[in-house]
């Protein structure tokens, strides 16, 4: 591309670079049926075609909608999962944890998909929080739960980070108090029992004797930490029979700063710095033999490119499971032909052009292809809602993927693929004998 | 006005090389009605095929006035019965799902568009003329048999064709319905001076035409 032309590409607004590249793929579809029925009237006789077989016809526009709504719905969803993965993960600067994966960590602190590492103890923990870059440091020791909810024990000032002002209630400020996450069926004033552990494995007599209220909620932040409860991480160390965190003369404060000789050890550390660079330069300095620091974005975007190339395959897929599905429609357009062999015959006998009979035929096909497309683009917004409704209640990551342009650019490839394979069965419907067609 | 028909030493054969019909030479009037008779299985309607260039020859030719439609392509063959014939059939072939006017003026769905306008009022005047005017809206699943045949003819005179081909066009009718249509065919083309051939089986129809002729075993065998 001359490089002028390629700066004025550069220089349109995304969208509209989205429109024109639907409109491309969309063209070769246009044009063939441009060229197809240039001088003639078909759509009288392809509307009686379709009504005189209507239920067929319908049958054959459903499975292109479903076949094309399936793809566009999976591969807009896959798009929803990553920009709500991201999301959740957005708060999460920087986390340092003991060495080990890092994938792990990140679906454990971010995610909250526990996992057992080693901790980080005392003066690890009093040099990140003491560190001048650092703006935040807050604890997430998890491993407890109440029912489907994990316990995590962290700081207020992590809630605040997390969730902004809460939405009900107060912050925490006594070992036995939670604040609890959006989405946590407890209310204000409810008091719970953690249990050891999470899930099945989940030892629940093991804290028998605390109750902990909720005494504040969060907003919703679309992400698993809706469903937990947040407590004092004091609270979580006192639940297992660990030291304060605090000098014994400090024994009843509540947040930092911490006393690493009493401080028991977090799988988690969340790190914080106002600037950009020194999360750079706390990542490198706190990357050391009894310490791993990463980014979960970046983390996050490692898997997802990852993810990507599955995405490229997964379109290449739909694409082919669709135009498959389509082939499979047109074979049995071959067939529908037949039935309407009698009238193509007729009207050939009175003279009608070849190429007329031809546009009948395709316009016929491009008709069922046009209307299952654009019913499956129906399909797709419906099944993107269900399908992303089940994802965020299985994951707890709110995800809300709907189409957009990649989709329609799917469909509109879609589309021209299919009605220029639509020219065999309108090239065969004239191979017919005409009197033999007209006396059957 | 009609075009006159000359077929000189026609031969069709059917698959496999089977001869289904051999006419040495046969003259027709321009503006005459002729009825073709004959046994079923006897060759009438691929006479009245090949007559139409519906078919390829083995040999011999088809002329219509000065054009010897035989020497042609199968397109401009079809260019030629857009132009010059109307056809009817014996189960009328019509789209049940368009209107008494869809149908009658089929052809300007196809023809060129100066040509539209000419067709669909010829269409709309052949229905007035044979007493279907007020139905031009009406979807002809609704229309009786002898209405039905009454739209494939408007359909044959839309264009106001010289050449009028009929296959056994009152082969599906009642009695009532045959006879009224006999009458309504024999004018149009007497009073628009048309040549009229019709493949029949029906007496009543060879009573109203100028000449009638017999096929049998795909031989042209002499005239009543």
């Amino acid at each position: 591309m001359p490089s002028a032309l390629s700066e004025a590409w550069q220089g349109l607004p995304a969208d509209a670079q989205d429109a024109i590249w639907f409109v491309v793929l969309l063209l070769p579809a246009l044009v063939t049926g441009l060229i197809v029925t240039r001088g003639y009237r078909p759509f009288g006789l392809v509307r009686a075609m379709m009504w005189r077989y209507r239920w067929t016809n319908a049958l054959f526009i459903a499975l292109i909608a479903i076949s094309v709504g399936i793809g566009v719905g999976l591969i807009a969803q896959e798009r929803g999962l990553r920009k709500g993965t991201a999301r959740a993960a957005e708060k999460f600067d920087l986390v340092v944890a003991a060495p080990g994966s890092e994938v792990q960590m990140l679906m454990a602190a971010v995610y909250l998909q526990p996992v057992d590492v080693p901790l980080i103890d005392g003066p690890t923990y009093a040099t990140i929080e003491n560190h001048e870059n650092v703006s935040l440091a807050a604890p997430i020791a998890y491993g407890d739960s109440y029912e489907a909810s994990p316990v995590i024990g962290t700081t207020q000032q992590f809630v605040t980070h997390l969730a902004g002002e809460l939405k009900q209630g107060r912050m925490f400020a006594g070992l036995e108090e939670a604040v609890a996450g959006a989405r946590v069926p407890l209310s204000v004033g409810d008091t719970f029992t953690p249990a050891h552990g999470v899930g099945d494995a989940a030892e629940h007599d093991a804290h028998e004797g605390y109750g902990i209220t909720v005494v504040g909620k969060m907003d919703l932040t679309g992400s698993p930490w809706d469903k937990a409860l947040l407590v004092p991480v004091e609270g979580v160390w006192a639940v297992h029979g660990l030291a304060s965190g605090h000098a014994p003369e400090r024994a009843g404060q509540i947040g930092p700063p911490f006393d690493a000789d009493y401080f028991p050890g977090t799988p988690a550390v969340l790190v914080r710095a106002e600037q950009l660079w020194a999360n750079y330069a706390l990542r490198s300095e706190f990357t050391t033999e009894k310490t791993m620091a990463f980014f979960p974005g970046a983390v996050l975007a490692g898997l997802h490119s990852m993810l990507g190339d599955i995405r490229q395959v997964m379109s290449v897929m739909a694409v082919l499971t669709q135009v498959l599905v389509t082939a499979g429609v047109l074979a049995g357009l071959v067939v529908l032909t037949r039935l309407y062999a009698r009238r193509l015959a007729l009207l050939r006998a009175l003279g009608a052009p070849d190429r007329f009979v031809f546009s009948v035929v395709w316009s016929y096909a491009a008709a069922l292809i046009g209307a299952g497309a654009l019913a499956g683009i129906g399909v797709g917004f419906a099944a993107v809602g269900a399908i992303s409704r089940v994802v965020t209640a299985r994951t707890d990551i709110l995800v809300t993927a709907t189409l957009g342009w990649p989709e329609f650019h799917l469909v509109a490839g879609f589309v021209s693929l299919t009605v220029l394979l639509a020219l065999t069965p309108a090239f065969m419907a004239l191979s017919r004998n005409i009197i033999t067609d007209l006396r059957a | 006005m009609g075009l006159a028909l000359s077929v000189r030493d026609l031969v069709v054969e059917g698959d496999r090389g089977r001869e289904l019909l051999r006419i040495g030479a046969l003259d027709i009037e321009a503006g005459s009605r002729i009825g073709v008779r004959g046994p079923s299985g006897a060759g009438k309607s691929t006479f009245l095929y090949a007559i139409a260039g519906l078919i390829g020859l083995k040999a011999g030719s088809v002329t219509w006035g000065e054009e010897a439609i035989s020497a042609r392509s199968a397109a401009e063959r079809a260019r030629f019965r857009r132009e010059r014939v109307g056809m009817i059939f014996q189960d009328f072939l019509l789209f049940e799902e368009l209107p008494a006017l869809g149908n009658a003026a089929l052809a300007a769905s196809y023809a060129s568009r100066s040509e539209r306008e000419r067709i669909t009022g010829g269409a709309a005047d052949m229905l007035a003329r044979l007493g279907l005017g007020d139905h031009n809206e009406r979807a002809v699943d609704t229309f009786s048999g002898g209405e039905r045949q009454r739209v494939a003819v408007s359909r044959a005179l839309a264009g106001d064709p010289p050449i009028i081909l009929a296959d056994e066009p009152t082969a599906s009718l009642d009695r009532t319905a045959a006879d009224r249509l006999i009458e309504d065919l024999a004018d149009l083309a007497a009073s628009r001076g048309k040549t009229l051939i019709a493949v029949s089986h029906d007496a009543a129809l060879h009573e109203r035409m100028d000449r009638v002729i017999d096929i049998v075993d795909g031989r042209w065998t002499g005239e009543a």
